[in-house]
């Protein structure tokens, strides 16, 4: 087990950066998430840990050792691949097995290894099918097994639940992290699902455009978003826009002639800064909770029935809010509401480009 | 935290690029690929030209002006022959003679155009329709394919004999349907000839294009308003053009470098017309390079015929690659376009079908005919079976010689071939080395070269300087150069199935045992080669086959030394008539037994390796 140190990885493909200066160190033992949107260059970073590619400046290093310059196959990292990649032409066991051959473990130990690890990732029995004779969900337990059996530095996994259906992937992303808290492996989880990443992760980068924009645990980044890209990206919520008029304790913005205050979650806003107010909306009460809160009075627009609660729109002075509200509040359309939202639940950004 | 202190220059980068692509099974990969393409490729054609500009040892242009300049070679006034004249109850189809040169372009030409007219209408026909007996149709209509070396031009000059020939007896004197006897002999004669041995090589382009066209497409346009020939002319043909033109290119150059056709003839029917063609003028001019050499006006015709042919290939293939639209959805399954007509109509297809059929595979049938009866002698019908020349393929010590020669240097060129063909295959396919695209282009250009131009560039290249005297030397021992030869020219073969295989492999497959630790090479022996290796094998037996039915560089190379020679020159002599009447027959026994290797190998790759059999094409 080691901890993965990136420093000033830059890489470009012709004019898109895939990769601009990222600087992470992920410790060891931890599990550790990409996330962003397709296209952000997640997977290229990880391809870069992986040595599948190489960087165009920067270091990879493992526990002290630079690698960068290293080939894939002298990192004993393991990575499970969005397509699992397994050889179609070998048997299930010899897949698993694969890793161990080449590392010229004995016979008999590889047996014994390969059994346990099928167990392990509940495929007993299986050893003997080829990779065609298998669902999705077990391909995917192979793929991991693939990895496991040579206890690799590093686990990667690249997107691995994006070809499985939504029940299976919930079953398995518990299955892996179970997994992983078990074996205790330094693993890099690659994926652009923000539910999946928050579920599954101790800590997350997201990422954007080649840039990591926020590093942080789920709780941070959900809560303290640095930056109106991770705050949209991240959640649901509605966002106000408006002009900082005092930033003390609270940031407190000028919102159509109604100050909102919040909190500045990227502490970098002065006066007089175009700001938006990010409000989530299972912040909202209907009841005033007592400490300080904006208040908000409008009428509904629309309402959809989720379950444990509804989801409406309300129409406040020409902006729409999006609110959920407990299951049985009347929201009929025109119904008029007065909503709360705690000033240190509501997160005040400058207004960037939203990226 | 410092980005900047560890950039590296762009020349560091290069160098530790080239350092990870270059593990030793790449350099080894390419120094092979480039080794056998430089010395067995390159080096002879260079030779080639730089002999064909030499003059008294200077450079110059004396040799091509001789032959622009003599009517000998290019002639815009008739020089001879006949055509559509009626002398004594006979009409002669012989052609006009235009010189060597010009005579060439234009039975190349003719050959193309009528090639590509029959390959397209019956590609539409197979491509578009159903009708009765088109399962059939699909396997018998590709039976000119096989290989039935110069005895199928010797068939259709001995059916269209106005003296006892089968189709006039049928014609003419049976059903008394023409006017006169028909003499179809001389260029005319190769027309006929080349046309139908090549068209199913047009069809097959056509028809590979046509079911590639999304069928939305041209439902589309109907749905707007277009029918019948609009709809043909302004989708359907822009759409399957590429195919076409792939097609059309492979035939002109075949048509060029064609030997099979005028040996034939002149075998069948002694009209000297058969002969005034380039590509059996430089064949017939090996037989004196055994006294002296060869003459430098050939070496020049050799030239101009493989500037001809690798210019308008490049053309073509340029023009295709801008003209190839990917269909936009790709991947999935799409019923095609096939109409079922009135029975009546059904019936009128399949009745011209099974004529244009008969009348392409007439050769085919006539060889087994040549083989298994006294044909050869009897006249105009064949009188009663022998077994004798399959007998004598046994017995005979020099047909015996022939074959074992063949299937030596076949199966030496395929190993060879399979050694170095996986090998550009893998690096074009997969890596990213400098001279990658070099190597892609080198591979292909075989397909373009005249196999007439390159015996005389081995002849000159390996006959002189360092290689004189040594066993590389053709006027030592041919056959190290025969086995090069074959390689070379059948290489396309084996990198376009080897190519097609490991496109079909997700580079993740290689990615994954890397990561797993697998050096490049177990990479490579472990899952690569066991993902491709259905392609390869299908790749070495077309090359197989090939190789055992190559003409070109087999009469000419094959010619210098009795005991080296190849079957296919062996049919030649037989043809030719050097050897007692009636021998014709023994190579027609050799060219059904091609035949039968061809269909067996087909057969495998179909249905064995579940491989399409890969066609010729761009």
């Amino acid at each position: 087990m080691v901890e993965v140190k990136l420093e000033g990885i830059t890489k470009k493909f012709g004019d898109v950066t895939a990769a601009g200066d990222v600087n992470l160190t992920i410790d060891d033992g931890e599990f550790f998430t990409l996330l962003g949107p397709s296209g952000c260059g997640k997977t290229t970073t990880m391809r870069i840990i992986a040595g599948l590619e190489y960087p165009d400046a920067g270091k990879v290093i493992f526990d002290d050792k630079d690698v960068t310059q290293l080939p894939s196959f002298k990192r004993n990292t393991g990575m499970v691949f969005q397509n699992y990649a397994l050889w179609p032409h070998m048997k299930v066991s010899d897949n698993i097995a694969y890793g161990l051959n080449v590392r010229k473990t004995p016979k008999n130990e590889i047996k014994r290894i390969v059994e346990e690890t099928l167990e392990l990732v509940q495929l007993g029995g299986l050893g003997d099918r080829f990779p065609s004779q298998l669902s999705g969900g077990q391909q995917q337990r192979v793929a991991l097994a693939r990895v496991l059996v040579i206890n690799p530095a590093v686990l990667l996994l690249d997107e691995p639940l994006s070809n499985l259906d939504a029940k299976l992937r919930v079953e398995m992303r518990e299955e892996i992290k179970d997994l992983q808290k078990k074996l205790g492996i330094t693993t890099i989880y690659v994926t652009h699902d923000q539910e999946e990443a928050m579920t599954i992760s101790d800590r997350i980068a997201v990422q954007n455009l080649g840039i990591v924009r926020q590093v942080g645990t789920p709780h941070e980044i959900y809560n303290y978003p640095v930056d109106i890209f991770i705050a949209t990206f991240i959640g649901r919520g509605t966002i106000l826009e408006g002009q900082v008029r005092a930033v003390d304790d609270k940031a407190r913005v000028m919102v159509s002639g109604k100050i909102i205050c919040g909190v500045d979650t990227s502490s970098n806003l002065s006066d007089g800064d175009a700001a938006m107010c990010v409000m989530r909306p299972e912040n909202f009460s209907l009841e005033d909770p007592g400490d300080a809160a904006n208040v908000l009075e409008g009428t509904v627009e629309w309402a959809a029935f989720i379950g444990p609660y509804k989801e409406v729109k309300l129409n406040v002075e020409g902006r729409t809010v999006l609110v959920d509200v407990p299951p049985e509040t009347p929201t009929g359309i025109g119904n008029k509401l007065r909503v709360y939202i705690p000033h240190s639940e509501t997160i005040v950004l400058s207004k960037g480009e939203i990226a | 935290m410092g980005g900047q202190g560890l950039k590296r220059t762009p020349l560091q980068e290069y160098t530790e690029r080239l350092r990870r692509e270059f593990d030793w099974i790449t350099i080894v990969q390419t120094l092979v690929s480039y080794g056998m393409l430089f010395v067995f490729l390159l080096a002879p054609l260079a030779s080639l030209v730089g002999r064909a500009f030499l003059f008294g040892g200077e450079f110059s242009l004396a040799w091509f002006v001789d032959i622009l300049g003599s009517p000998e070679y290019v002639s815009f006034s008739s020089r001879g022959g006949r055509m559509f004249e009626v002398v004594r109850g006979t009409m002669y189809l012989w052609g006009y003679d235009h010189g060597i040169l010009l005579n060439s372009l234009i039975v190349a030409l003719s050959v193309t155009i009528l090639c590509s007219v029959i390959g397209v209408v019956v590609a539409m026909l197979m491509g578009r329709y159903n009708f009765r007996g088109k399962n059939v149709f699909k396997v018998i209509i590709l039976i000119p394919l096989l290989a039935t070396p110069f005895i199928n031009a010797f068939v259709i000059g001995k059916m269209f004999n106005p003296r006892g020939g089968l189709l006039n007896y049928i014609f003419f004197d049976l059903l008394h349907l023409l006017p006169w006897r028909v003499d179809i002999d001389g260029l005319v004669g190769l027309i006929v000839a080349q046309t139908l041995s090549y068209y199913p090589i047009v069809y097959l382009n056509v028809l590979a294009s046509l079911n590639n066209i999304d069928p939305s497409l041209e439902e589309m346009a109907e749905n707007l308003g277009a029918r019948g020939l609009r709809l043909f002319r302004t989708i359907t043909l822009p759409l399957f053009l590429p195919g076409l033109m792939a097609g059309a290119i492979i035939t002109f150059i075949f048509s060029l470098e064609d030997l099979g056709a005028p040996i034939g003839f002149i075998g069948a029917r002694a009209n000297p017309l058969a002969k005034k063609v380039a590509s059996y003028q430089i064949y017939s001019n090996f037989a004196e390079a055994l006294a002296g050499g060869i003459s430098p006006k050939t070496i020049a015709l050799a030239l101009i015929i493989l500037l001809t042919t690798v210019v308008s290939y490049f053309i073509v293939k340029r023009i295709t690659a801008l003209r190839s639209y990917a269909m936009l959805s790709k991947g999935g399954r799409w019923s095609p376009r096939l109409r079922t007509p009135a029975w009546w109509i059904q019936a009128a297809i399949a009745l011209s079908m099974l004529v244009l059929v008969l009348f392409a595979a007439m050769p085919q049938i006539g060889t087994f005919l040549l083989a298994t009866t006294d044909w050869a002698t009897s006249g105009t019908l064949p009188k009663h079976l022998t077994s004798e020349y399959f007998v004598s393929l046994s017995t005979n010590p020099d047909v015996l010689m022939a074959i074992t020669n063949s299937l030596v240097y076949s199966l030496i060129a395929v190993f060879i071939m399979v050694i170095v063909g996986s090998s550009i295959s893998y690096i074009v396919a997969k890596r990213d080395i400098p001279g990658r695209t070099v190597l892609d282009a080198l591979a292909t250009l075989p397909v373009a070269i005249p196999g007439v131009s390159l015996a005389v560039g081995y002849f000159l290249f390996f006959s002189s300087g360092w290689f004189r005297g040594s066993l590389f030397d053709p006027l030592v021992d041919p056959a190290i150069l025969l086995i090069f030869a074959y390689s070379i020219r059948r290489l396309p073969f084996m990198t376009r199935s080897v190519f097609a295989g490991l496109q079909q492999m997700d580079k993740s497959m290689e990615e994954a045992s890397m990561n797993l630790g697998a050096s490049r090479v177990s990479t490579f022996i472990h899952i690569v080669l066991p993902l491709i290796v259905s392609h390869v094998i299908g790749g070495a037996i077309l090359s197989f086959v090939y190789s055992m039915a190559e003409v070109s560089t087999s009469v000419t190379l094959g010619a210098l030394r009795e005991d080296r020679m190849p079957i296919t020159f062996f049919i030649s002599q037989m043809v030719y008539g050097l050897a007692a009447v009636g021998s014709v027959s023994i190579g027609a026994a050799l060219c059904v037994m091609l035949m039968t290797v061809q269909i067996t190998a087909m057969a495998i790759s179909n249905y064995v390796l579940k491989q399409k059999v890969s066609f010729l094409g761009v």
